[in-house]
């Protein structure tokens, strides 16, 4: 700190234009701020480039070398370029284009020369604090951006010709202050617009679902704690095990894995037109156009590199125009680039249309594959007397006894038949190798069935709202019975726990749960008060993510009609008053307005007359007074103040200023705009006196040890 | 370009001069929002330059912090104009000039600013010379210094006053007219002796006759060190008669352009008061009687300013 409070200016060095070390130092922690940002996403090298390129500019500046030469700053920029490839396999990706630009940033202090080279600096830094946006928007990134924005600022503020540190903070302070309330005007009224073109996106790993199933592949949702998706319910909230969230339905079956068919490849292979598989529109085209949407509910989706949206049974209207598919599930128009919101009406139940694909298609299964199941599926079909009620119920019955196991880290199967192998060798399994073994013994004997991809559950936070993580992805299955698909979950046959109380509930296999998150704080959920914690913050996030980073298009029209409404509310309020009401209001208004103006300034200088000069200086005296330095019977207060000059330090000087500012007001003919500025300077002296005045050693309660200099 | 006497005015020049009149603010009055201009910097043109480039970011990446970080940016501009101009609203510049100026050297301008809130980093310029100031408690002062080529009555520069703080983005400046003029002694050069032929006898004194009481402008050179060195006080040796024949520095007794003779003409003065003879002045058009002390070589040095020498033709011996 002494460095920085050198009297002479401790920006640039004697010779008025390099910079010197003092603003260096600033520059690289303003660097170290912004790599910190990006450090969780880069490769980690770059930090070690940061620290070797300061301590270049240190040893350059400490032994006055000459600046780094044309060839040096060639190889150190043609070196980091030959490192990013390297690191991420060309620079197709946004994630080297970051690199890139995080590099130059760092490399660029080696050419920093002066004042002109370090405000590009910190230029380019606020340019890589918004690129750190694409990595993260959470509350922590911003906050953590919004200190290392501070600190550019207060760079630039040093840059302009700050005195101290403590003076380029103050002046950061009052910038940021005064801007940020313009800064949430602005961030509220200002258009929404879709993406103007495409740019280069993040690589997103396809972490969420996938539209195809193959029992006996790893479950790998299970091991993950990433979120899918949140919830907030308006109105009535489904029970827990009503929570069925349909994402895909993989009607499509090779033997081995369940796959979905998008519309266009229905499309294709039915010969139908496209139109009777998919609508795009705010409303569903399927079922009854009234059809009852007890649900109302608030996505806050997570960006995936699928265009997939959930919702809870068959949606029926959206607030953004979305692909309704036949299916009864929901599609985006593109992939999610950012967290954004999704306002849904939907049944809760599985859809009561019929699939445009038709019964055949959901009967269809390769010929050859998996006997044992067929065989069996016919028997079970027998002896229920071809009555398919009592032929799901038996199949459903089958799996809930012994020896079927439920497990979240079942054997693996990589054989042909692989429903013959998990029903008849391992037994053990979990929803997806269930569903699968049920939807290919109801297609076995001509039931129309398809298995549907998705969520189950959610963690209930205190505040109502859900959060659906990957480890509640589900699978189940669909048949269509009496004009209506129907649920039929065996799962919930076989662990009834993993359907109530979710996926962490399930004791088999708990190994593979969260396996692949080793510090997630879920594993502290029984722990009561760090879940809470957790619980605390996640809806803190949750507040942060809802209001503002998924402040998009449709939630800023929704606020400003909001705003709009409650204005025309008091407009039409006020009206309703009438005329004569309105003018006399208005003109009491106007009135007050010009008394105020007016008469304040006159009241202030009355009540300032009341307690004049002479008021002042005698409560000061009290002061002084109270902290054992009273006045001697029969002196002036100026000479009052004199005589305490000499003692009293540092406010000695403002001291003797007071008595000569207030004897000059009492008794020397001033102009009235000298007397005022000599008031102001007395009024001044006096809290300088209050400020400054050291405490007389023993006086005052735990005085004694500090003296006069300490308190100064 | 630099300090120059007032020469024929162009039709450029009246133009510049007209322009001037209408944007400056008279110097020693607190400077008003009339007079106070507004232009982005360079930097200030990049940082608005970088705002839409970071909301074209946000859109495109649907990223609300984007779009955040962008209107921030963009209120911190509008914050940072208002806070420049009110950092130079109401200074009230005042000038102290130099004792004494001679041309080839520089004048130390002192500059005063006062302003009843503290200010920072004010920038005082005029052409060729800048200088920087803060105002805390009222007050800040500056040294500008400017470089004066050339003698004779020199009229000061407009002085700019102006301000990039706090982030360098907006410059808040005015110009400060004013029509003080400065008196500019001629170049001292000391001369080998052959440039000048001295009229006069020399520094012969009279007999010693005493000491009195010190007062100051007494001649340095009399006085009683000895008798300080022993009493404590300061006295000077006087003597009995002043000098019998003075000096006389004469411009025709020198060779040379004229500029030259009033230099060589000023060196002289400088070493005689310094070695406190008694001296006179003879100028064409102007003599000055001999004399001595401060108040004499102040007199001496303004004749060699002020001095309108003859033409070239008229000094052919």
């Amino acid at each position: 700190m002494s460095r920085l409070r050198r009297p002479a200016s401790p920006v640039l060095l004697a010779d008025g234009h390099r910079l010197g070390g003092v603003m260096l130092r600033q520059l690289f922690l303003g660097q170290c701020l912004v790599l910190a940002l990006h450090l969780a996403w880069v490769p980690g090298w770059l930090a070690a480039m940061a620290v070797a390129v300061a301590g270049y500019r240190y040893l350059q500046l400490r032994r006055d070398l000459p600046r780094a030469g044309l060839v040096l700053r060639l190889v150190a920029v043609v070196g980091l370029v030959l490192a990013l490839w390297v690191h991420y396999d060309g620079f197709g990706g946004m994630g080297s284009l970051i690199g890139l630009l995080l590099g130059i940033y760092l490399l660029k202090l080696l050419e920093t020369q002066n004042r002109r080279d370090a405000r590009v600096v910190v230029m380019i830094g606020l340019v890589t604090v918004t690129v750190a946006f694409l990595h993260d928007q959470g509350m922590l990134m911003a906050l953590a951006a919004l200190v290392t924005v501070a600190w550019l600022l207060q760079s630039l503020v040093w840059l302009s010709g700050a005195r101290d540190a403590r003076h380029a903070w103050r002046e950061t302070a009052w910038l940021l202050g005064l801007s940020a309330p313009l800064m949430a005007v602005l961030f509220l009224v200002f258009p929404r617009m879709e993406p103007l073109w495409s740019m280069p996106q993040m690589g997103r790993a396809a972490t969420g679902l996938s539209d195809q199933i193959a029992p006996g592949d790893i479950a790998e949702l299970s091991r993950s704690d990433a979120r899918a998706f949140r919830v907030a319910f308006e109105g009535t909230v489904p029970p827990p095990v009503e929570r069925y969230w349909r994402v895909y339905t993989l009607s499509h079956f090779d033997g081995v894995r369940w796959t979905r068919a998008t519309p266009s490849q229905l499309a294709a292979t039915l010969g139908l037109p496209l139109s009777r598989f998919v609508h795009e529109g705010r409303r569903t085209a399927w079922g009854a156009t009234d059809g009852e949407a007890p649900y109302t509910l608030e996505l806050l989706l997570e960006p995936d590199s699928r265009p997939w949206r959930p919702s809870l049974g068959a949606p029926r209207s959206v607030d953004s125009p979305q692909r309704f598919l036949a299916d009864g599930t929901l599609e985006g128009r593109e992939p999610l680039r950012a967290r954004s919101l999704l306002r849904l009406a939907s049944s809760g139940a599985p859809p009561a249309h019929a699939d445009p694909a038709g019964a055949v298609w959901h009967t269809l299964l390769p010929a050859d594959t998996n006997p044992r199941t067929r065989a069996l599926a016919k028997r079970l079909w027998r002896e229920s007397g071809a009555d398919p009620e009592r032929y799901l119920r038996s199949v459903l019955a089958r799996f809930g006894e012994a020896p079927y196991r439920y497990t979240l880290s079942p054997p693996r199967l990589t054989g042909r038949d692989r429903v013959d192998d998990f029903l008849f060798a391992t037994r053990a399994g979990y929803c997806s190798h269930y569903a699968s073994a049920m939807a290919v013994m109801a297609r076995t004997v001509g039931i129309p069935a398809r298995v549907v991809a998705g969520f189950q559950g959610g963690e209930r936070h205190p505040d109502g709202h859900l959060t659906v993580r990957d480890y509640d992805a589900h699978a189940w299955v669909e048949v269509w019975r009496e004009g209506a698909w129907r649920r039929l979950d065996p799962t919930a046959a076989i662990a009834p726990e993993r359907i109530e109380q979710g996926a962490g509930a399930v004791r088999e296999g708990r190994e593979a749960f969260l396996a692949d998150a080793p510090l997630s704080p879920l594993r502290l959920r029984e722990i009561g008060w760090a879940n809470q914690l957790r619980l605390e913050w996640e809806r803190l996030e949750y507040r942060w993510q809802r209001g503002v980073i998924g402040y998009h298009r449709e939630a800023r029209d929704r606020l400003l009609a909001g705003l709009l409404a409650t204005l025309e509310a008091w407009l039409t309020a006020l009206l309703a008053l009438g005329a004569w009401t309105l003018a006399l209001g208005g003109g009491l208004v106007l009135g007050g307005a010009l008394l105020a103006t007016l008469g304040l300034r006159r009241l202030y200088r009355w009540a300032l007359g009341q307690r004049g000069d002479a008021w002042r200086l005698q409560r000061l005296q009290a002061w002084l007074a109270r902290r054992g330095r009273p006045a001697l019977p029969g002196e002036s207060p100026a000479a009052h103040l004199r005589r305490l000059a000499p003692e009293a330090g540092v406010a000695g000087p403002a001291l003797l200023a007071a008595a000569e500012a207030f004897e000059r007001l009492v008794y020397a003919p001033l102009a009235a705009s000298e007397r005022r500025r000599l008031r102001r300077r007395l009024r001044r002296r006096l809290r300088e006196v209050r400020r400054g005045l050291p405490r007389r050693a023993g006086s005052g309660p735990g005085a004694g040890a500090t003296g006069p200099e300490m308190a100064s | 370009m630099t300090l120059a006497r007032s020469a024929p005015v162009s039709w450029r020049e009246r133009l510049r001069r007209h322009w001037q009149g209408r944007l400056s603010s008279p110097l020693g009055e607190p400077l008003p929002q009339k007079r106070l201009f507004l232009l982005p910097t360079r930097f200030g043109l990049g940082w608005a330059a970088l705002i839409p480039v970071l909301v074209l970011f946000g859109i495109n990446y649907q990223n609300s912090l984007a779009h955040a970080l962008a209107f921030w940016l963009f209120a911190l501009g509008v914050v940072v104009i208002l806070r420049a101009w009110r950092n130079l609203l109401g200074v009230r510049l005042a000038l102290r000039l130099p004792a004494e100026v001679f041309a080839g050297g520089e004048a130390r301008l002192g500059i005063v600013a006062s302003a009843r809130r503290p200010r920072t980093a004010l920038r005082v310029s005029a052409e060729g010379g800048a200088a920087w100031l803060d105002v805390r408690a009222g007050h800040g002062e500056t040294e500008l210094a400017l470089p004066v080529p050339r003698r004779g009555v020199v009229r000061l520069p407009v002085l700019r006053l102006e301000t990039r703080w706090p982030l360098g983005l907006v410059r808040a400046m005015s110009w400060q007219d004013h029509d003080t003029e400065l008196l500019v002694w001629p170049r001292p050069l000391v001369e080998e002796t052959s440039a000048h032929r001295p009229g006069g006898q020399g520094l012969d004194t009279g007999d010693f006759a005493g000491l009195r009481r010190f007062v100051p402008g007494d001649n340095p050179t009399r006085l009683a060190w000895k008798q300080w060195s022993r009493t404590g006080t300061l006295a000077t040796k006087d003597f009995e008669a002043p000098p019998r024949e003075s000096l006389w520095l004469d411009y025709q007794a020198c060779r040379g352009a004229p500029e030259r003779r009033l230099s060589i003409l000023c060196g002289r003065v400088l070493a005689h008061h310094r070695a406190g003879d008694r001296y006179g002045l003879r100028l064409p058009g102007q003599v000055l009687a001999p004399g001595e002390g401060e108040a004499h070589r102040r007199a001496a040095l303004d004749a060699l300013a002020r001095c309108q020498p003859p033409g070239l033709a008229e000094l052919a011996p």
